[in-house]
């Protein structure tokens, strides 16, 4: 069995921020690190190599080659092998360029899998997008949210535990899909010296849009549907009121008072 | 391809300052652009001497001219035993119709949905000037591949300039299959929606977690496709409907077309209560809370308000409270006249699913907790001791003689 | 040389300082800046003065002196031992001198050398240098620093200050005046050995100006301060020998000493420190590792080994004893998320965190030596945590911070019952050689009281933490003879009993353990000298 884990290297978003005087993101002292949901989905796939330890596993990221770094990321956490798409023909992708080009590359050099993972969304963009359309240009089920699944049938189905907007489903479809993970361990693994120093004997393949064949207008920028035409700082809100409460009492107090003269009570 | 205009480049670093990637460098006077340009156009904008310039792919106009009408994905939920449409339908066709109104189009509903469809009167009500109904026994739940594939269908055949989705979960996985199918852009998430002087979707949206906002248009592809947050938009009162044109769109599926199933549904809401998404109030609970049995506290006050209990990301984490009341941009963006953040910090993620709250208070015991730069009242202090008293004023209040 | 002059300073009108008066003003609105991180109880004080220079300092010693009002100097009270706290008289918050003055390259020491006031923050000074912007010093500085500045920015490495005492809301000033050390102590030594000059106002109001390498003591070890007026004062310093561990007990004294040593560590008994040029090391990225073994004595075993690896150089190496880890455990188990790690491994009974030089981008990597020792002492890396990035070097660092507060925290559970019970926590360190013996020596007495008990911290520098968590007051006292007990064992040793902590108000105690009638009466000597009419920090080092 071979699961390919789809993962995207981001900021660390709690701690950008804006400079109040240009309105434009501080990115100094920024880390770049493995997209939490990124990194759920390669729990997940640790998950099932525990369980199948003939499950071969393998994280792809299309990125610049700084990205290697979260690639890197996921072979200590305990994954095979690492491919990174970089070009810079690539640069400028929306998720539609991106998830094109990350199908074309699943196609080319990965062909024979069973299982793809994705993360929910990324915590930079939010749009939740590629992971879904990455299914809809391989033509294979999607199902996401996940947070739990099972294999079945001699590996040929599975089933995914799902949030939905009233509690849990329990779907179950069949091999090879794409599944998009929203939630993992509540701590964040941490590897020992040895898998950190083993990792770096692994194979991190580089890929080009030479290796995959693919045209330059279908890539980047060009290949994108959407543009980014005008970037600016969020509108803030005025800053009300601020109490010291100190006394619990009197805290108590001035809430109720807010809260009347509101008229919420 | 972002190109710098070396001869009109002063070097005056401006561009550098203001890429919010990094992406720029000045290098011996000159601007260059390095690999890891996104070519939002920060810099473009911002250059004083129009040194820089991206090169954007055209298509002709008439090509383009061939789509028209604002169309709206009329999502349903089951309620008793009726499907009818969601809120969010509603507030998206109160912003639907400014933007059909601009184009000087029509603004129209989809409908998928099996014989239980109906609830239709009310998108009439909130301005819609026509509802295509796709109606099959297949159709009386969501499923992705068969919705997919309808509303592809449909947009085939009538060819609109704008689609918009709530952005639900099921709209946030739907929008993207059809985008992928029919090779079309799509914007996530939108806060804002305008039309420009070149009749083209503005999509705004928050990137980076909510730290900064950008506008997205597709200028190549129609329909222009986007989601929407419920509750981003305002709802509009209903009118009484002046029109009432219902098309059914007639199709025939097959169950071989499914290709997942749903085994079983665990509802982790007890029956008939409502959603944080629909609440006029919310006391929401944060890891400052320090441990689930104080949540008892968050649920009294929540009672003694006649409000519902939400939380952040942190304590759905921790299992406190289920995913279905995470306030944020992971979770659901709510819209309630009173917001009360309890132990809540408010990273940047929180603030935005919040931006929507007439009146927010907070208490938490820092000062310099982020949630507070948004509240109206910010309390200071430690909330296991303020809320006990809280709630046992608002109790001798509510059983006082008026 | 050993004769210094003093510089007057420019006369400013006293009444134009900032100033809060009034005990009962103080005491209800200027709480804070009556306590500090020991909780001290203080005694209040009459004034407290905001100086936002050298020439207002000296307008308030002058005054101060003249009435015969005591001055006690308050920086970002971040102290454990009480120093900032006042016993009355005025206090001077030197907060406002909190300005960068300058950055310059050394060539002779080819080190970059950042000359900063007193009250700038650590962690502001680490952030600055790090990021290689200082915040206004471009606008105030002359052409020379300016260029300095700019040649800063334009270097490849990153350089940060090597000084680390956990509490980075400390001001420069403070650590200077305590010679502060903490866990990277072990590579790169105590504030000591990172101040190259300060100025000082003494309580006569005069200033002086002391680079490293030039005053040093005679043979007979004396220095002179020769006063504006033309009057000579002789200081003569103490004979004693330091004990040789690190040490922030006592002033410091060694043959031909360097006066700039006289005033670091002193705890502001001589003077006020308001400007301090400090050194920058080269910042290089590194791996943290929790290295985890079958037994304490194991764990320290591989200490004794990993420091006589000389090719090896971790920057600090801290310890979690057996206990510590089931506390840690324990905590765990309620509260994941305040821990912050996944689940200690169930066969880890001690562990031993450090960290080493790591190049993410490397391929080959040889940590063999290392392997070998960590072998040795029968572990592997495979029963480890480490990591690099950013956010996890800093949640290893919580990881060691959640244990003292973990411990305060059970404490202060047991306080609710028992109001009288408190921690006991030891700040004692030896010599290298005496490393096993200590260790012994603690282990053998605490386990036969059968009081919770548990050790963690710099072992790097034989410089861990005992911690006894009494519960009940026969406990308490018991644990307190037992702390003695330890005390006299340290200093017996060769060792100290304050090796971080300082003195101040409330180490005195022990302080008459490890330092004789005669040794304390050389000190009092010196401040005699330095400050005849006592006017600055009463009650530090010495009982009123």
């Amino acid at each position: 069995m071979k699961i390919i884990v789809c993962v995207k290297q981001v900021p660390e978003i709690a701690d950008v921020q804006i400079d109040p005087e240009t309105g434009t993101l501080i990115r100094e002292g920024v880390d770049s690190i493995l997209n939490p949901f990124c990194e759920y989905a390669v729990e997940m796939a640790l998950g099932i190599k525990r369980q199948h330890p003939e499950t071969e596993t393998v994280a792809m990221s299309m990125g610049p080659f700084q990205a290697k770094a979260a690639l890197m990321r996921c072979l200590e956490m305990g994954i095979d092998r690492a491919v990174l798409l970089v070009d810079k023909r690539f640069a400028g992708a929306d998720t539609w360029a991106t998830a094109l080009t990350l199908a074309e590359a699943i196609r080319t050099i990965e062909s024979r899998f069973d299982l793809i993972l994705a993360g929910k969304q990324a915590i930079d963009g939010d749009t939740a997008q590629v992971g879904p359309e990455i299914s809809e240009i391989l033509g294979i089920p999607e199902i996401m949210y996940g947070v739990g699944l099972e294999l079945r049938n001699n590996k040929k189905k599975i089933r995914v535990t799902r949030e939905i907007e009233t509690g849990n489903e329990i779907v179950e479809t069949r091999l090879p899909c794409l599944i998009s993970v929203s939630k993992g361990p509540m701590i964040r693994s941490i590897s020992s010296f040895q898998e950190i120093l083993d990792a770096r004997n692994k194979e991190l393949r580089l890929v080009t849009a030479d290796d995959l064949a693919m045209d330059a207008h279908k890539l980047g920028l060009k290949g994108s549907f959407t543009q980014v035409v005008k970037i600016f700082p969020p509108r803030v809100k005025k800053q009300g009121e601020i109490f010291d409460g100190s006394d619990a009492h009197a805290a108590a107090h001035k809430l109720t008072d807010f809260l009347s003269s509101r008229r919420f009570i | 391809m972002l190109s710098v205009d070396r001869d009109k480049c002063t070097g005056c670093n401006i561009c550098e300052k203001v890429c919010p990637f990094g992406a720029i460098v000045v290098i011996d006077g000159k601007a260059q652009v390095q690999d890891n340009c996104t070519l939002c156009g920060a810099c473009v904008t911002s250059c004083p001497v129009g040194a820089l310039s991206i090169e954007r792919r055209q298509i002709p106009q008439d090509e383009l001219d061939a789509f028209s009408g604002v169309f709206i994905w009329g999502e349903c939920e089951q309620r008793a035993e009726t499907l009818i449409p969601k809120k969010v339908v509603k507030e998206l066709l109160s912003q639907g119709r400014l933007l059909a109104d601009k184009l000087h189009q029509d603004l129209t509903v989809i409908t998928l949905g099996d014989h239980r469809l109906t609830g239709l009167d009310s998108l009439f009500a909130h301005e819609a000037d026509r509802v295509i109904r796709c109606q099959h026994k297949l159709l009386g739940r969501y499923e992705p591949d068969s919705f997919t594939l309808v509303i592809s269908a449909i947009i085939t055949k009538y060819m609109p300039a704008v689609f918009l989705f709530g952005a639900t979960p099921n709209g946030r996985e739907l929008a993207p299959r059809i985008a992928a199918r029919l090779r079309l852009g799509l914007t996530a998430d939108c806060t804002g929606l305008d039309i420009n002087e070149d009749g083209q979707l503005v999509q705004t949206r928050p990137a980076f977690g909510g730290n900064i906002m950008a506008s997205i248009v597709s200028p190549f592809t129609r329909p222009q496709m986007a989601t929407v947050r419920p509750n981003v938009f305002p709802l509009a009162q209903p009118n009484k409907p002046k029109k009432r044109r219902i098309d059914d769109f007639q199709i025939s599926l097959s169950k071989a077309l499914f290709r997942t199933k749903v085994v079983a549904t665990h509802r982790l809401e007890a029956d008939g209560e409502a959603s944080i998404e629909d609440a006029d109030v919310i006391v929401s609970a944060g890891r400052g809370c320090q441990n689930k049995e104080n949540l008892s506290l968050i649920q009294e006050l929540a009672v003694a308000l006649g409000g519902v209990v939400a939380g952040s990301r942190a304590i759905v984490e921790l299992d406190w409270i289920p995913h279905t009341k995470q306030v944020g941009q992971s979770g659901l963006t709510v819209a309630p006249q009173l917001y009360i953040a309890i132990g809540i910090s408010g990273a940047i993620q929180h603030l935005v699913g919040i931006s929507s709250a007439r009146t927010v208070i907070a208490i938490n015991n820092d000062p310099d907790a982020p949630i507070f730069k948004v509240a109206d009242l910010g309390i200071v202090g430690n909330a296991l001791e303020i809320l006990p008293v809280l709630i046992r004023d608002l109790k001798n209040r509510a059983s006082a003689p008026k | 040389m050993h004769e210094i002059t003093t510089e007057t300073l420019p006369i400013v009108d006293f009444s134009k300082v900032r100033c809060i008066k009034g005990y009962a003003e103080l005491c209800q609105n200027y709480e804070l800046y009556l306590c500090d991180e020991s909780r001290l109880a203080h005694q209040g004080a009459e004034c407290l003065f905001f100086p936002a220079s050298e020439a207002e300092i000296s307008a308030i010693f002058t005054e101060m002196g003249k009435r015969g009002i005591t001055v006690t100097l308050s920086g970002a009270r971040t102290g454990l031992v009480g120093g900032a706290v006042p016993y009355g008289g005025a206090l001077l918050s030197l907060e406002r001198l909190n300005k960068v003055l300058g950055i310059r390259y050394d060539v002779g020491s080819r080190e970059w050398i950042v000359r900063a006031e007193c009250g700038v923050l650590l962690r502001d000074l680490n952030n600055w240098a790090m990021k290689k912007t200082f915040p206004g010093l471009y606008e105030r500085a002359s052409n020379e620093t300016r260029a300095s500045l700019k040649h800063y920015k334009e270097t490849k490495e990153t350089f940060f200050y090597p000084p680390d005492p956990t509490e980075m809301g400390a001001a420069l000033g403070g650590t200077v005046a305590t010679n502060a050390s903490g866990a990277r102590t072990y590579r790169y030594g105590a504030t000591r050995d990172w101040v190259r000059r300060i100025r000082v106002i003494l309580a006569s109001g005069e200033a002086l100006e002391i680079p490293r390498g030039k005053y040093f003591a005679t043979p007979e070890g004396e220095f002179t301060v020769v006063h504006s007026t033309g009057v000579e004062t002789a200081v003569k310093i103490p004979q004693y020998a330091m004990p040789q561990t690190k040490n922030a007990a006592g002033i410091f004294s060694a043959p031909h000493m360097d006066l700039i040593d006289l005033f670091i560590g002193s705890e502001g008994i001589f003077g006020a420190i308001t400007e301090i040029e400090i050194a920058l090391h080269e910042w290089e990225s590194p791996v943290s590792i929790v290295q985890f073994f079958s037994s304490d004595e194991k764990a320290i075993d591989f200490v004794i080994s990993l420091r006589k690896e000389k090719s090896i150089h971790p920057e600090f190496i801290e310890f979690y004893s057996s206990h510590a880890l089931d506390l840690l455990r324990k905590k765990q188990a309620t509260d994941p998320k305040v821990i912050g790690m996944p689940p200690i491994p169930d066969d880890a009974r001690s562990a031993i965190f450090f960290d080493l030089r790591f190049d993410p981008e490397k391929k080959e990597h040889d940590y063999s030596l290392l392997e070998e020792i960590v072998i040795s002492c029968g572990s592997s890396f495979s029963r480890s945590w480490a990591a690099y990035e950013l956010r996890d070097l800093q949640r290893f660092k919580d990881f060691r911070h959640v244990l003292p507060e973990t411990v305060n925290s059970i404490i202060a559970e047991r306080k609710k019952e028992m109001p009288e019970l408190h921690k006991l926590g030891t700040d004692f360190a030896v010599p290298d050689r005496a490393l096993k013996e200590i260790w012994e020596f603690y282990k053998s007495k605490l386990e036969a009281t059968g009081i919770e008990w548990l050790a963690f911290g710099h072992i790097g520098n034989n410089h861990f933490h005992i911690n006894l968590l009494p519960k009940s007051l026969n406990e308490m006292e018991h644990a307190l003879s037992l702390y003695r007990e330890f005390a006299s064992k340290a200093v017996s040793l060769g060792g100290t009993i304050s090796a971080e902590h300082g003195v101040g108000k409330i180490k005195q105690e022990f302080f008459s353990i490890m330092f004789s009638d005669r040794e304390r009466d050389e000190m009092k000597a010196v401040k005699r000298a330095l400050d005849p009419g006592h006017m600055l920090n009463p009650g530090n080092l010495f009982a009123l």
